[in-house]
């Protein structure tokens, strides 16, 4: 379980971490979700006891993490994929990480072998790819068998597989029971990978919720539909909530109603459809509501490029 | 800012039910003990091609200087027994310049262990592997101790080892000038030895350096600031506190340390050794103090 109470790190006249209060809790993949500079990383680093809190505190499972007997064994953190010596191979970074904690040369050709590293472990890291260094730092982190597992981005840079692989890794690690904390700024990832959330914009914590709530309870449901009798079902379906947008011919997108909901109404007044679309992709512009204030850097590129496709639908 | 209590019947709840035993969230194994942490920056340290290739190079260049001084000696012998003034030189020398030899190449040597002790500290951080390096050991003194303790016997060893077999390599030069050396004698070994804990020291405070600048080139350039530049800097400035001053510089404190005799206006023996001591001591604990204190 991981605690942070008050956590606060300011540098210069900039505060990246503002005060956050939150509780990982074991058993569970916990999201830490935010967009570039929001304090992720900063508040992983604090964790981790390479960042000195301005103010505030942070425990794993109670206590500061510079004070644990034997920290690798306890939590094992992914914070930075070059977080190693770039002339050393991949087998020996491991070797002398195990080294200070006696964790015998079999868990490290372990890891290696359940990294999918075995080709490239005498290699030197810095010739590898985003994804390999990737590996190789969930490999650091799991050298030590941790209770607590830390992950910063882990899925940056990886392949389909690598993505895929993650996921499984973590929902496995929380299913025997130890805490996983895993960041990321795609709301998407979260979507599929965490069982409970924590949103983090600008410092602050914004949402700390189970992902089903953030999903649905703030979020729209919106669904799209395909009819060849839009105009009948834009009144059929318009009421309270609901709202209903044609972007083609036969094409719609209704906001406020579920599903099920559409097709009842759809079947009462014998209107054909051919198409009933949830929209999960609402995941992420929940997200985006939810950080839109927070965000640190506005990207004029993304509207422009937004544009012409709402303007193609009108 | 917004929060949700959790509801306990969603999924990810089921925290309490975890099979007892396998986790309890307390250790289940031996942390890092300094030997432990020894053992790994022991690993680290040989498993760097280029730290290899800079302890061979010392090792090349120590030789080498060893056998050109050898010659270079010989030669200056065999002009003093014809050139009067060649021999007023060589007398004026005390007589016994071979003793001298084995230990020609310790600036060079000092430039290079130096310079890794510099690069050992410093790569820490440009790589970001001190990111793992003190995430494993969180007080971190120990994973910075650990380094110190091998760069420094490493820097040893490999000195006196150099310097030795530099001997061994001038005596059939020597020889063929009819100069003797005698790698035995009380004067050969001080001079073995003070020069080598001489280059151990500056690699001490090359890596208090490269912990403090946290950078490569600046570490080595301040390195080789304080060892080649500041004594002829002092030399170059007029005042008697230069001169004074330039005494108590690291880098002349080994003749004090070695000479047979007192030369006057030089420090004491035990002076210089004290000096070349705090050299070491102040920047290295300096080092230490800030590691601990500073973000990672």
């Amino acid at each position: 379980m991981i605690e942070a109470r008050g956590l606060t790190k300011v540098y210069g006249n900039k505060t990246a971490v503002a005060g956050v209060n939150f509780t990982v809790e074991a058993g569970r993949v916990t999201g830490f979700l935010g967009p570039n500079g929001a304090g992720k990383s900063t508040t992983m680093r604090m964790i981790m006891g390479l960042d000195r809190p301005t103010s505030g505190t942070v425990t794993v499972n109670g206590t500061p993490f510079a004070r644990h007997a034997a920290p690798l064994r306890d939590v094992g953190a992914l914070l930075d994929a070059k977080a190693v010596h770039t002339s050393r191979s991949a087998y020996n970074h491991l070797l002398a990480m195990a080294a200070t904690h006696s964790i015998p040369k079999k868990r490290v050709h372990d890891v290696i072998e359940m990294t999918g590293l075995a080709d490239v472990a005498k290699k030197k890291v810095g010739g590898f790819s985003l994804g390999m260094g990737q590996r190789l730092g969930i490999a650091a982190a799991l050298l030590g068998d941790p209770q607590t597992v830390i992950l910063d981005e882990p899925v940056n840079g990886l392949d389909p597989e690598g993505v895929v692989w993650v996921r499984n890794l973590v929902k496995y690690l929380a299913s025997e029971g130890r805490t996983v904390f895993l960041s990321s700024h795609l709301m998407s990832e979260m979507a599929v990978t965490a069982d409970h959330l924590i949103v983090i914009g600008r410092g602050r914590i914004i949402a700390d919720a189970p992902i089903q709530d953030i999903i649905s309870g703030k979020g729209q449901i919106r669904t799209r539909v395909r009819t060849d009798q839009p105009d009948q079902l834009m009144r059929l379906l318009a009421g309270d909530g609901v709202s209903v947008e044609l972007q083609d011919n036969d094409l719609l997108e209704v906001t406020g109603l579920d599903p099920r909901g559409i097709a009842r109404a759809a079947l009462d007044s014998r209107v054909m459809i051919y198409e009933l679309t949830p929209l999960q992709a609402s995941l992420e512009e929940a997200y985006m509501e939810l950080t839109k204030d927070e965000v640190e850097y506005h990207s004029l590129i993304t509207t422009g490029a937004a544009a012409p496709v709402q303007t193609g639908g009108n | 800012m917004s929060s949700t209590t959790l509801d306990p019947s969603r999924r990810g709840a089921h925290a309490g039910d975890v099979p007892a035993g396998t986790m309890s969230g307390t250790s289940t194994g031996p942390g890092p003990s300094f030997l432990r942490v020894l053992n790994s920056e022991f690993i680290k340290f040989r498993t760097l091609l280029s730290t290899v290739i800079l302890l061979g190079c010392t090792v090349l260049v120590v030789v080498g200087f060893g056998a050109l001084s050898a010659w270079g000696t010989g030669q200056f012998s065999e002009a003093a027994a014809t050139d009067p003034q060649a021999a007023a030189a060589f007398a004026a020398q005390g007589g016994d310049l071979a003793v001298g030899v084995p230990t020609s190449g310790i600036a060079f040597a000092q430039l290079i262990l130096g310079s890794l002790g510099v690069l050992l500290m410093s790569s820490e951080f440009t790589t970001g592997m001190a990111r793992s390096t003190f995430a494993a050991v969180p007080k971190r003194v120990p994973a910075y101790a650990a380094k110190l303790l091998v760069v420094m016997v490493t820097a040893f060893v490999l000195t006196a080892a150099s310097v030795y077999l530099a001997g061994l390599v001038s005596l059939p030069i020597l020889d063929n000038y009819n100069l003797k050396l005698d790698l035995a004698s009380s004067q050969s070994v001080k001079m073995l030895l003070v020069n080598s804990l001489y280059v151990a020291a500056v690699a001490a405070i090359g890596m208090a350096l490269g912990s403090l600048i946290r950078n490569s080139a600046g570490g080595i350039m301040s390195l080789v600031g304080l060892f080649f530049v500041a004594p002829i800097a002092f030399q170059l400035i007029p005042g008697d506190f230069f001169v004074e001053a330039r005494k108590y510089l690291p880098g002349n404190t080994v003749e004090p340390m070695t000479a047979v005799q007192h030369v006057p206006d030089t420090l004491e023996a035990w002076q210089a050794a004290l000096v070349l001591g705090a050299w070491v001591v102040v920047p290295v604990v300096l080092a230490a103090v800030l590691l601990k204190r500073r973000d990672v």
